[in-house]
């Protein structure tokens, strides 16, 4: 069941704007994204995707316009409160913790969860050892989940990519979101690698009924696995639709093929 | 190894956490730890208890804090030496304010205000990274050098600008002092680094290691899942400094017995460094070798040439000593980089495999 009609959006963006000096890369763009949807936001290279996303996860400050997570304002939070809001993110280039073990890695989406005093943590002992305890096993979970059990013990960094990307989608899941961005998730994989994103993907969605908003190239892919797609060209919106409705879209058509729509 | 783990399994988290998981390594340990209590009291000489082995754990605590910085944090810092210097410096005003003050409880505080100094010359790190931080700690390991120059109220107004550690007691045995003898100073070196060496494994493991792994990786990833970039900075800065203070303390109370500010001067924090850097950075045990290396080595090359029966001027022998010295030091680094805690776990993952290959 898909967010219905009555309910605020998970997250609303209202005529963001972000600039850079003289070039304006996100132009009042509004979008919203009801819970429990899957929207992917797509464009040309240098649409202001990435930089969306970012305004949104709190990187950016937006120049103008608002961004509000579950009726909330949260134009101006810097990007640690945001993921305490329940907004967790990949990067479009793995940003792994590249000397830790993929356990450790997944291990560090808990922080947010977990409490505690210096003290009983050096000590190793009490509340210090059950909360450690308590969240390796919700990690175990993720890694079950996400078919990595095998390479729990090993430095990311000596990871091939396409398991990069895997663990650092379970990074983002360990934080249990209410809202996941992905910036292009699939890039840079092969198709066996692509399939069994779509299918974490769509099973994030389902079992863990999070809200997942993505930005993708593969338009396969996007067809596939979004019930929305949203379009932006140059730092505008040009559509927003459901995907057979988008793939149809004049404007669509033209940012991404420059063919003139006349006949 | 000469063991192997096979048929231990682990059959929970708890298990699989553990520091040693594997039965051998933590008989190993326990050895290794019950002989380094037992041994060297009984049978080294006061020149190995107070030339070698005291200064190797000395030594072995400052590189434990600086490593929990740089090798954890990934906050490059210089000032290893200054934060030392008030750990001692604070050790001995509260040592000679409150004299019934335990001794043990007079280093723990020296940490408090070495990790309260740290805090201080750690927020600039919020803002600089890398070799430009360092610089920004050199500034406070030559401000507090400086300091306590300058302020004879640190030194209680001491002609000499010495700190001379007073004789003081614990479990009714001398343990700091010019009375005291080396295995009593031993053996408490020995005790407060084995304690906080496993608090320091205890961190490391946990939330707050990984939070300063994090930012030491990437710190932009870290932000986004929550990790206050701020506040993880100046609590490595904070228990950092913490370490090095009471290896400060440690230094003046237990090894040289007294001091002036010449012992904690810029070349401390570059020895720290350097033990850092060839043990390996971010590794426990790496702080222990790096240690290891940087006080043994020396020593072994000054009677080396007389154990094979070279005779050379004293002059030219000392000569030999530092290119000898230097030497090895850049071959180690070109073998590896990371350090000699990664040789050690390299040579482990061969032997595990042993006589096969993979």
């Amino acid at each position: 069941m898909k967010g219905s009609a009555a309910a605020p959006p998970l997250l609303e963006v209202d005529r963001v704007s972000v600039r850079f000096g003289a070039l304006i890369a996100v132009n009042r763009v509004s979008l919203s994204v009801a819970r429990g949807e899957i929207v992917a936001i797509i464009g040309p290279n240098g649409a202001g995707k990435t930089t969306l996303l970012n305004a949104v996860s709190g990187f950016y400050r937006p120049y103008e316009g608002t961004i509000a997570f579950e009726g909330q304002d949260r134009t101006r939070l810097a990007p640690p409160d945001v993921a305490a809001l329940g907004i967790a993110r990949t990067f479009q280039n793995v940003a792994l913790f590249k000397g830790m073990s993929v356990l450790d890695n997944i291990m560090t989406g808990r922080l947010l969860k977990m409490r505690g005093s210096f003290l009983l943590e050096a000590l190793y002992w009490g509340p210090a050892r059950r909360q450690e305890l308590e969240h390796r096993a919700f990690v175990e979970r993720i890694i079950d989940f996400l078919e990595i059990q095998a390479i729990r013990k090993t430095p990311a960094g000596r990871l091939p990519y396409g398991l990069q990307k895997r663990v650092e989608l379970a990074r983002a899941l360990a934080a249990e979101p209410k809202l996941l961005l992905l910036d292009e998730p699939m890039a840079g994989m092969n198709v066996e690698e692509k399939e069994d994103m779509c299918r974490f993907i769509l099973d994030v969605n389902q079992e863990f009924d999070t809200t997942i908003a993505l930005i993708e190239h593969d338009m396969g892919v996007v067809m596939d696995v979004s019930d929305r797609v949203v379009v932006l060209d140059y730092g505008r919106k040009i559509a927003d639709g459901p995907p057979a409705a988008v793939r149809k879209d004049a404007a669509v058509l033209d940012a991404y093929l420059g063919v003139a729509h006349d006949a | 190894m000469i063991y192997r783990e096979a048929g231990q399994f682990k059959s929970s988290y708890a298990g699989d956490q553990a520091i040693f998981p594997v039965v051998q390594d933590r008989v190993f340990v326990a050895a290794a730890v019950a002989a380094a209590v037992v041994v060297p009291p009984l049978l080294a000489s006061e020149y190995w208890l107070q030339a070698v082995l005291i200064p190797f754990l000395v030594y072995a605590l400052a590189a434990l804090g600086l490593n929990l910085l740089t090798g954890y944090a990934g906050q490059l810092s210089l000032g290893t030496g200054g934060f030392m210097a008030v750990g001692a410096y604070s050790a001995f005003k509260l040592a000679t304010a409150f004299p019934r003050l335990n001794i043990i409880v007079v280093f723990l505080l020296a940490g408090v205000a070495a990790a309260a100094v740290g805090i201080l010359f750690g927020l600039p790190s919020l803002r600089i990274k890398g070799f430009y931080l360092a610089v920004a700690t050199l500034a406070a390991q030559f401000f507090l050098i400086w300091l306590f120059n300058k302020v004879a109220w640190f030194t209680n107004y001491a002609s000499s600008g010495t700190i001379t550690a007073p004789d003081r007691t614990l479990f009714g045995a001398l343990i700091t002092g010019p009375n005291s003898t080396p295995s009593a100073r031993y053996l408490t070196a020995l005790g407060l680094v084995a304690v906080f060496a496993l608090a320091a494994k205890n961190l490391v493991r946990g939330r707050i290691g990984r939070s300063w792994m994090a930012i030491r990786d990437r710190d932009i990833a870290a932000e986004i899942i929550g990790v206050r970039p701020l506040r993880t900075k100046l609590l490595a800065f904070a228990i950092s400094s913490y370490y090095c203070g009471v290896a400060g303390a440690g230094l003046v109370f237990l090894y040289l017995g007294s001091a002036e500010t010449l012992a904690f001067d810029i070349g401390i924090s570059f020895l720290v460094l350097f033990m850092v850097i060839i043990g390996g950075l971010g590794s426990i045990l790496g702080s222990f070798l790096g240690a290891a290396f940087i006080v043994l080595v020396p020593i072994v090359l000054s009677n080396a040439p007389h154990a094979i029966g070279l005779r050379m001027p004293v002059a030219l022998q000392k000569q030999f000593e530092l290119m000898v010295f230097g030497g090895l030091i850049i071959l180690f680094l070109i073998v590896e980089p990371r350090g000699l805690a990664r040789l050690w776990q390299i040579a482990k993952e061969k032997l595990r495999l042993w006589p096969f290959p993979h």
